[in-house]
């Protein structure tokens, strides 16, 4: 179900640069809609349907808190609605500009969900074995450490239920206690996982010259294109931003670069970039199709 | 235990933005920071009146009149320094306000008078109160904000042509006074009221 996944590590990496880099650095609404669009489309293609629901549980908050909070703080702009209780005025440009900061706060949490999803360790170890062998190393471990505790934390619940000692039933203090020795056998695992850890590396040689870095992925034509592709349209929306046509500007008053033919493209060129694992998706499954109908 | 923790957090959350928004938006509102000690008090200028302590004002219904403008003239032969989006708030003939006969109150300060007359003519004004200073500070009128003109820029009000060098919620307001606030583009200098800068950077 998700084709970009597959691709080689080094697209999936430049990939994820230009468009973190550009959700973070352009403002304008189009960019931001965007962006936020297609972050929410490709996670939801990533981990499933259930992804939408706990997609919309962290961003429907997070982009109400900030939508509001920015007014308080911010009063700048010509468009006044009424006066804060303090006296300063409410202004609608605040609102907006609160809106598009929380569009773009989510965005990029989806965006690095995304990478989260796609990047898994091993596709970093290969990327970065070579340059920098320890920093990939550690990154590679911090990664797998959530989910690696919450697998375990699963196991222990799991056996600690069959003894009845799980927080499912019993009064408060009860399932507090259970709770609390489930936390305290993870505890003890979490430290005698490290020292296995430690001498398995140890054992095998770890932090001798010579070493190389596991790695599967081969770099193919399919990749070469992909990459093209990413590194052309980020160059291009490089250039239209420098040039300012994704300008905007919420203070005095709302507006931005007026339209051109130019700026038009350069817009094609951010949907397009952000769009492109959507894409690549839609495309395998109408080929799959068609060499299934063929058959 | 993973099922709890969510919910649990984003109440922490909203709690803490709460009270973040209570603190700074709520402090501000009916009390204005305590007076300043003595120590900070700057030295006003010669023929102005003492500040006052806005806190310890007493504002009664007895009507007096005076005039209030508010200009930026130096503005107009800068138009080029500023943003295009700022440049074009900047009125023709420098007035935001142009002077005029205004009422206010026994007992109320120049920032008193500022915040209602903007207020009423739907003219953007945005203060932010300073504890130390125990007043207002003025940070823009009509979108234009200190800053906007270079890092020497900002408002400055004067009262009948003398820049009283303390807060505006500090200067109580005389029957007949002519208040006018100036935009400057060099800390004073550029308004006539530079001897009262450069005696603070002399000390």
């Amino acid at each position: 179900m998700n084709e970009f996944k597959t691709y080689h590590p080094i697209v999936s990496f430049a990939y994820f640069g230009f468009v973190i880099a550009f959700s973070m650095v352009f403002m304008h609404p189009f960019c931001l809609a965007v962006s936020l669009v297609c972050a929410f489309v490709f996670s939801v293609m990533l981990k499933g349907r259930k992804a939408v629901k706990t997609n919309l549980l962290y961003m429907l908050p997070v982009m109400l808190l900030t939508a509001l909070a920015n007014p308080l703080f911010s009063h700048a702009g010509t468009t006044v609605l009424c006066y804060l209780p303090s006296g300063n005025p409410l202004t609608l440009e605040s609102v907006e500009y609160g809106l598009a900061a929380a569009a773009m706060l989510v965005g990029v949490l989806c965006w690095f969900s995304c990478f989260n999803a796609v990047m898994t360790s091993d596709k970093l170890v290969c990327l970065f074995g070579r340059a920098i062998p320890s920093l990939s190393l550690i990154l590679s471990m911090t990664l797998r450490f959530v989910p690696h505790y919450a697998a375990q934390l699963k196991t222990v619940v799991r056996a600690q239920k069959c003894l009845g000692r799980d927080m499912s039933s019993g009064s408060l203090v009860e399932r507090a206690k259970h709770g609390l020795s489930i936390l305290s056998v993870l505890t003890t695992w979490a430290l005698e996982n490290a020292v296995d850890t430690a001498d398995s590396m140890k054992s095998r040689g770890y932090g001798l010259p010579g070493r190389t870095a596991f790695s599967i992925f081969t770099f193919d034509r399919r990749d070469k294109a992909a990459l093209a592709c990413i590194f052309v349209l980020g160059a291009y929306v490089c250039v239209g931003g420098l040039c300012g046509a994704l300008d905007f500007h919420y203070f005095p008053a709302v507006g931005g670069a007026e339209y051109s033919f130019f700026g038009a493209s350069v817009f094609a060129a951010y949907l397009a970039l952000c769009a492109l694992p959507i894409v690549i998706e839609l495309w395998e499954v109408r080929r799959w199709k068609a060499i299934e109908s063929n058959t | 235990m993973k099922k709890f923790s969510k919910p649990i957090l984003a109440v922490l959350c909203v709690l803490a933005v709460l009270a973040i928004a209570y603190f700074a938006g709520g402090g501000s509102s009916d009390k204005v920071p305590a007076p300043a000690p003595d120590a900070f008090a700057a030295e006003t200028s010669i023929g102005v009146p003492p500040p006052m302590d806005a806190e310890d004002a007493v504002i009664s219904d007895v009507e007096h009149t005076c005039t209030l403008s508010v200009r930026c003239d130096t503005l107009l032969d800068r138009l080029d320094t500023l943003a295009p989006e700022k440049a074009a708030l900047v009125p023709v003939d420098g007035a935001l306000y142009a002077e005029q006969e205004v009422t206010f109150y026994e007992g109320e300060s120049v920032f008193n008078l500022l915040a209602r007359e903007m207020k009423q003519n739907g003219i953007h004004l945005e203060f932010v109160n300073t504890p130390l200073y125990g007043s207002a500070y003025i940070e823009g009128i009509g979108n234009l904000y200190e800053f906007d003109c270079g890092e020497l820029s900002g408002w400055m009000y004067k009262v009948n042509d003398r820049f009283p060098n303390y807060g505006c919620s500090r200067y109580r307001l005389k029957e007949g006074d002519r208040v006018e606030w100036v935009y400057t583009c060099d800390l004073g200098r550029d308004v006539g009221g530079g001897t009262v800068t450069e005696r603070q950077n002399d000390e």
